[in-house]
């Protein structure tokens, strides 16, 4: 089986954390925790970041297993059906916001009322054919433009410093409000699961697996730094503002002149979310096939029906999906972010007594 | 060849790229052109009279020429709410409004009477007018503003977002942007600081300004203290003339209403503490010098403002050394040979006290316009809350919540000592 390095791991967890975090997220977590949400993410992303060691002690003791077949000798195959239901839902609906809000945003930079069928025509064949050719050859795509995805990223956060910033107001918003405001956009995290997915697909070598922790904790630093200068640069306002890595290169006075710098921000985000969607629909053909003994033609099929069918008849409207994603969303990500993590550990603490007792 | 189309074939991304050209083609050949479709505004005027509201749009036409003249014009629509008034004017101009690239937007001083965030709601949260649009008041009519705003581009060159950003660095030395004022809306004070243009008639102009032009269809720039105004005809070719008057004026708002017209003095005296206000000039009289008395101007060059706030006994306390590095620019007064020399330039202690008591002076007034308003765009209350949050939230508590903390401008006592040195 092609494997992935882990580099090209690295590049994946980057675009993963990404996800659902540079755009409405800053905005919306505003509105409850003001300029705290810089702490609730830090602390979702502290949650995150303790799934990553369990992931490489795993990954360790079970080498070249999938994780399915791990789950399955652990808590038997019914459990583990159940587990992969779970994660394709999670992987699912994660697509699903990720296109949804990028969609909106294309939606008001180029004036159109409605160009859904446009976007889907050019967003699914790519993405379907992501997991044709399989992980290896997408994430060799996506580490071809890692640095150029990386680049307008930084272009966005620095060209915010040339307008006026000031430091956000801390410590406004009541225990309540930063654990409510925690529970509600618990479903944007959870990335490391990905991990786990492709667990049999990851070629480990020992000296590299620090550089997983410097993707990672880079990925973490500049989302924490786009929420910061969001925040310093919108303060009160920065409810009014949902596309925050594009709203940080333009609305300023300064660049009025220039015209229209926000090519920059679009660019960089029309890549990032198709990495993403990539990244989720693999994910979920991949849990599908744990599922259901069917190749990935039926997987692939299965997805652009179920994504079209929640897209048009169930969802439809992006506030929808987004009020999803803040309500009954996050059951789904406490199972997959928290307690998935937590049987896994036992897993492992299991695994590592016997071979110290064996 | 037949090899290489196969193996090209044979690659599923090749077809997928193949399949996306093939819809695209048509879709790009035959689609008209957005212009064709969609009119450019630049600029964006907002009325209110009589229940009635007219929104006028300074639209930019795109159209092949051989000269780098860009076509535009006014075109408005009325309305009983500002969503008709805009459905009326896109179907005067014949195509869907894009107010994406509108750099200005302007409201009438009638609309300030009331809250204008209501009005303007629409406008930014459905309608996509951008937030970094700079934010204008004018005395009369936003469409009249508009007009001369055309003429002024034709004559002189010279576009309206120039003028306020202009006043935005040199007089407000704060962003009066759209997004500008609903920080201030948004924020515990409920205040902020917007761009004062004025329309005047010839006639009115001859009676303020007694070296006015009132050439037809030719402009000229004019100043005369801290006035300056742009001249320009009638767009719609009336009979009089009309000008747009830049005296460098702003309005302060209060929870989306006017309360009060700051002249250049007021917001001289507004940004006093702040660093990058600089260029003012500061006129002290009766400074005798050789047994004369003359007028001296001093032009700030440089600033250094140490701010500091404490609770003592419970009462807010806000202190402030200003130390204004100054340069002697004009002298006046009866004397033969006045030059700007070393001997004039020297500050010396009566002039020093003089130009501390007019500095004062001029904050003291400015100060009591903010208290009289309740309002606080110079950042006293956050200034307070970054060095002793825990005594503000006690204070504001007392006053009686966050409700009442836009008065708490009213109970802080100023502490601000000026030095000045010759530069």
């Amino acid at each position: 089986m092609k494997k992935i390095s882990i580099n090209q791991c690295g590049v994946l967890i980057v675009m993963c954390i990404f996800a659902n975090k540079i755009l409405l997220m800053p905005s919306l977590m505003y509105e409850r925790t003001s300029a705290d949400s810089i702490f609730v993410l830090a602390l979702l992303f502290l949650l995150d970041f303790i799934i990553l060691p369990i992931f490489i002690k795993l990954k360790t003791l079970y080498p070249d297993q999938k994780f399915y077949d791990v789950l399955k000798e652990k808590i038997g195959i019914f459990f583990t059906k159940l587990i992969y239901i779970a994660m394709l839902l999670f992987f699912l609906f994660k697509c699903l916001l990720v296109f949804s809000i990028t969609y909106v945003y294309f939606k008001q930079q180029i004036y159109q009322d409605e160009f859904l069928f446009i976007a889907l025509i050019a967003f699914l064949p790519v993405i379907n054919h992501a997991v044709f050719v399989g992980i290896r050859s997408f994430s060799r795509t996506i580490e071809l433009f890692f640095w150029i995805v990386i680049a307008g990223f930084i272009i966005c956060l620095a060209i915010s410093l040339f307008t006026p910033i000031s430091s956000p107001l801390f410590f406004m918003s009541s225990v309540s409000d930063f654990f409510s405001s925690m529970h509600n956009h618990i479903f944007a995290f959870g990335d490391f699961m990905f991990f786990f997915v492709i667990m049999d697909r990851i070629d480990f070598k020992k000296g590299n697996i620090k550089n997983l922790y410097y993707y990672s904790l880079f990925a973490i630093a500049l989302v924490i730094t786009l929420f910061y200068l969001f925040y310093a640069k919108y303060q009160t306002t920065a409810f009014m503002h949902n596309n925050a890595l594009a709203d940080l290169l333009v609305f300023s006075v300064q660049f009025n002149a220039i015209g229209r710098l926000d090519i920059i921000a679009m660019l960089t985000i029309m890549l990032i979310t198709l990495f993403q969607m990539e990244i989720f629909s693999y994910a979920f053909c991949d849990c599908f096939m744990g599922i259901f003994p069917l190749n990935k033609i039926y997987s692939v099929v299965v997805f652009d029906i179920l994504f079209l069918l929640l897209y048009y008849v169930f969802i439809g409207r992006y506030e929808t999906m987004v009020v999803s994603s803040l309500h009954w969303l996050p059951y789904l990500a406490l199972l997959i972010n928290y307690l998935l993590p937590f049987i896994i550990l036992i897993i492992v603490l299991l695994k590592l007594k016997r071979n110290k007792s064996g | 060849m037949k090899n290489r189309i196969k193996a090209i074939l044979k690659t599923p991304m090749v077809i997928v790229f193949i399949v996306i050209l093939l819809f695209y083609t048509p879709f790009a050949i035959y689609s008209p052109g957005e212009n064709r479709n969609r009119g450019v505004v630049t600029a964006l005027g907002i009325d209110k009279t009589e229940q009635q509201y007219e929104i006028s749009l300074l639209t930019f036409i795109p159209t092949a020429n051989q000269s780098y003249q860009e076509k535009s014009s006014v075109i408005s629509g009325k309305g009983d709410s500002v969503a008709e008034a805009v459905y009326n004017a896109q179907i005067a101009m014949g195509r869907t409004i894009g107010l994406a690239h509108a750099k200005t937007t302007i409201v009438n001083e009638e609309l300030l009477s009331e809250d204008v965030t209501s009005t303007i709601d629409y406008l930014s949260r459905i309608a996509s007018l951008p937030e970094n649009t700079v934010f204008v008041c004018t005395n009369k009519s936003a469409k009249e503003m508009l007009e001369q705003s055309h003429d002024l581009v034709n004559d002189l060159g010279l576009k309206l977002e120039q003028i306020i950003a202009y006043n935005a660095n040199n007089l407000y030395v704060t962003d009066t942007s759209l997004e500008a004022f609903y920080k201030g809306y948004f924020s515990f004070v409920k205040s902020s600081i917007i761009g004062y243009l004025e329309i005047e008639d010839d006639t009115n102009m001859s009676e303020d300004n007694s070296e006015v032009s009132g050439a037809e269809n030719t402009s000229e720039g004019q100043s005369e203290g801290t006035q300056g105004s742009a001249n320009s005809t009638s767009a719609n070719g009336g009979a009089k003339n009309k000008h747009i008057v830049n005296q460098g004026q702003a309005i302060l708002l209060k929870e989306g209403k006017k309360v009060a017209v700051l002249d250049v003095e007021q917001l001289n005296g507004i940004n006093l503490l702040n660093d990058k206000s600089v260029g003012q000039i500061i006129e002290i009289e009766d400074v005798k010098k050789e047994d004369q008395i003359f007028s001296m101007q001093y032009k700030v060059k440089t600033k250094k403002v140490l701010i500091t706030t404490k609770f003592e006994n419970g009462n807010p306390i806000y202190m402030a050394q200003l130390i204004l590095g100054v340069e002697l620019v004009e002298v006046d007064g009866e004397h033969d040979d006045l030059r700007i020399n070393t001997e004039f330039s020297e500050i010396t202690e009566d002039i020093s006290t003089k130009l501390e008591s007019k500095v004062k002076q001029q904050f003291t007034n400015s100060i009591n316009i903010l208290r009289e308003n309740d309002t606080d765009v110079i950042g006293i209350g956050r200034t307070f809350f970054q060095n002793d949050r825990k005594s503000l939230k006690k204070f504001i508590e007392n006053l009686g919540g966050v409700e009442e903390a836009d008065k708490f401008i009213d109970y802080v006592t100023f502490k601000l000592n000026v030095i000045v040195q010759p530069e």
